[in-house]
């Protein structure tokens, strides 16, 4: 299908791509393995095997940072999409000011990690922040610091994005769209109605988008950093802490083979979340 | 008052409660803090009102004199812009051969680009550290450009090679037998046919790269190469001391993808749609 003459025009067009994709893609994943198996401080680098992965194995912080990491995902996954869901089925009838609440809803999707953190640790303070405004007004008042209690820090961290619902919301207005109208009418004529018509029809054909979402949420948790970072550092007794945070501390004091195996051990569960809930979801194949 | 209609007002109650619920939890804290930014420090630690009162613009203005956060939100432009300018025409260029012609190891490519796609990045921060440092691009202008050209190429480019295969390919094959090169077909046919696709995939792009503050932050360690993302950071811990210059800084860094999300909404979701489901 290549004329001879086109070789050099393609190949010119594809070295930007190439090049860029290979520097900045390729080449860091190679080195990542490569020092993942290594002492590595950027000047020395000595092969050391699976000591790397050992010591983070038997590191406590690790444990903690992997179930701080599925606790945040579990809430993205239980939480954010069934709600996002929602909204997105109630929007999808294009009732009265749908598109207003669509733009509000989605708003808090385009603040960056770093202007949200700045609102919550604004929202949670002990002294003036508005939760503990709203608490009051219901008969619970108290100065409670959220982020600094060992047993409120993980779940004042997690309420910062469950009821960010914006992306489930139009990926599933915009399969809801795809649906063809005929299924409802012949539905309707089966005699299903209101809530049923959703349950048995839209919910099923929602399959491949919920499956989505739940991808996307879970790889965008396992890397979760900019709000952590910013608002509690981990802490308070490193009960917020994550993974991408863990490999962040092993880089920043100089251990750069163990920041680059737990890097590998970040990029390896995202493989296998890629694998496993494309699976479980079918994602890719067309609904029925 | 008949039961079915009844029951029809009920739930329409229930169906507008629950999206008043979703809004409010949505931008609550968010429009609390903007409203806050031109409330005095004294009236924010007392805690007192919802409202400014006494109205003031004195946080916007210590955030342009103590902070110079035009500084930071000109270098967060420069990134975003240079940044999608450079990731667009790169995925144009190889979206297009990769869309339109077959030769080995076309698939393996395209696969490997929408890998790269889904996987947390985050993963490969440190390796990323050492080849910007290797490459004399660390703590450089041109440096972030360039890398943040490279870390939103996957996305482009799977946004617009799903474009170009739906396209039918009648004025291309027009164009090659009126004799026309390669690069002049690239630039007069498949550019202003993308039109939709680059408009999409800049919009997304230019939100993503003005809100990053994780490479950001690993990439620059001079003052006037950091984004506005690092600055607000860096409020959070000297909060104490200019509550106000705080909260309008960060009232500031939302505006900008918000005000263009609301102005493009379409390519926005659009973007995320197809970003996500192809």
């Amino acid at each position: 299908m290549i004329r001879s003459g086109m070789r050099l025009p393609i190949a010119l067009s594809l070295a930007p791509g190439v090049a860029l994709f290979a520097t900045f893609f390729v080449v860091p994943f190679a080195l990542l393995v490569t020092s993942s198996f290594s002492e590595w401080s950027g000047l020395e680098f000595r092969f050391t095997g699976l000591e790397n992965f050992q010591r983070m194995l038997a590191d406590f912080v690790f444990w903690r940072a992997a179930g701080n990491t599925v606790f945040y995902s579990a809430v993205g996954v239980f939480v954010q999409v069934p709600l996002g869901c929602l909204i997105g089925i109630i929007l999808a009838q294009k009732i009265r000011g749908w598109k207003v609440f669509r733009a509000i809803i989605f708003v808090p999707w385009v603040i960056s990690g770093a202007a949200f953190a700045l609102v919550f640790s604004m929202f949670y303070n002990p002294r003036f922040g508005l939760l503990n405004d709203i608490l009051a007004l219901f008969g619970f008042a108290s100065r409670h610091d959220w982020l600094f209690d060992t047993s409120t820090a993980r779940f004042a961290i997690a309420g910062t994005f469950a009821f960010v619902l914006g992306f489930t919301m139009i990926v599933v207005m915009a399969e809801i769209a795809s649906i063809p109208k005929e299924l409802y009418e012949a539905a309707e004529c089966d005699g299903a109605q209101g809530w049923r018509l959703h349950r048995y029809i839209t919910l099923p054909l929602l399959r491949n988008a919920i499956g989505t979402c739940v991808l996307i949420r879970l790889l965008s948790d396992i890397g979760l950093f900019d709000i952590v970072y910013i608002l509690t550092l981990g802490g308070p007794n490193d009960s917020t802490v994550t993974l991408a945070l863990y490999g962040y501390r092993a880089y920043l004091s100089g251990e750069w083979g163990f920041a680059s195996a737990i890097g590998s051990t970040i990029l390896l569960i995202g493989l296998v979340l890629i694998l496993s809930v494309s699976r479980l979801f079918r994602l890719g194949e067309r609904a029925q | 008052m008949n039961l079915p209609s009844f029951r029809q007002s009920l739930s329409t109650l229930a169906i507008y409660s629950t999206l008043a619920l979703a809004a409010l939890v949505a931008l609550g804290p968010t429009a609390w803090v903007m409203l806050s930014s031109f409330k005095t420090a004294r009236q924010i630690f007392s805690g007192s009102g919802l409202l400014p009162s006494p109205f003031t613009l004195q946080g916007y203005v210590d955030a342009f004199a103590q902070v110079r956060l035009h500084e930071y939100l000109l270098n967060t432009l420069v990134y975003a812009a240079g940044g999608t300018l450079g990731a667009l025409t790169v995925a144009t260029l190889a979206a297009y051969p990769l869309a339109r012609y077959r030769f080995a190891g076309r698939n393996t490519l395209v696969a490997l680009i929408s890998l790269a796609l889904a996987l947390p990045v985050v993963g490969l921060a440190v390796p990323e550290f050492f080849i910007m440092r290797a490459l004399g691009l660390f703590d450089t202008k041109w440096g972030l450009i360039i890398f943040y050209s490279a870390q939103l190429f996957p996305l482009s480019f799977v946004i617009l090679r799903s474009f170009l295969l739906s396209l039918p390919t009648d004025l291309e094959e027009a164009a090659l037998i009126d004799g026309a090169g390669y690069f002049r077909i690239v630039l007069q046919i498949i550019v202003p046919l993308c039109r939709p696709a680059l408009a999409t995939a800049a919009v997304v792009a230019f939100v993503i790269i003005w809100n990053d503050f994780f490479f950001a932050n690993l990439l620059t360690t001079s003052q006037e190469n950091q984004n506005a993302q690092i600055a607000l950071a860096g409020f959070r811990s000297q909060f104490r001391f200019n509550v106000t210059g705080a909260l309008a800084g960060a009232t500031l860094v939302m505006l900008v993808p918000i005000v263009v999300f609301l102005a493009l909404q379409r390519q926005v979701i659009a973007g995320l749609t197809a970003g996500s489901t192809k």
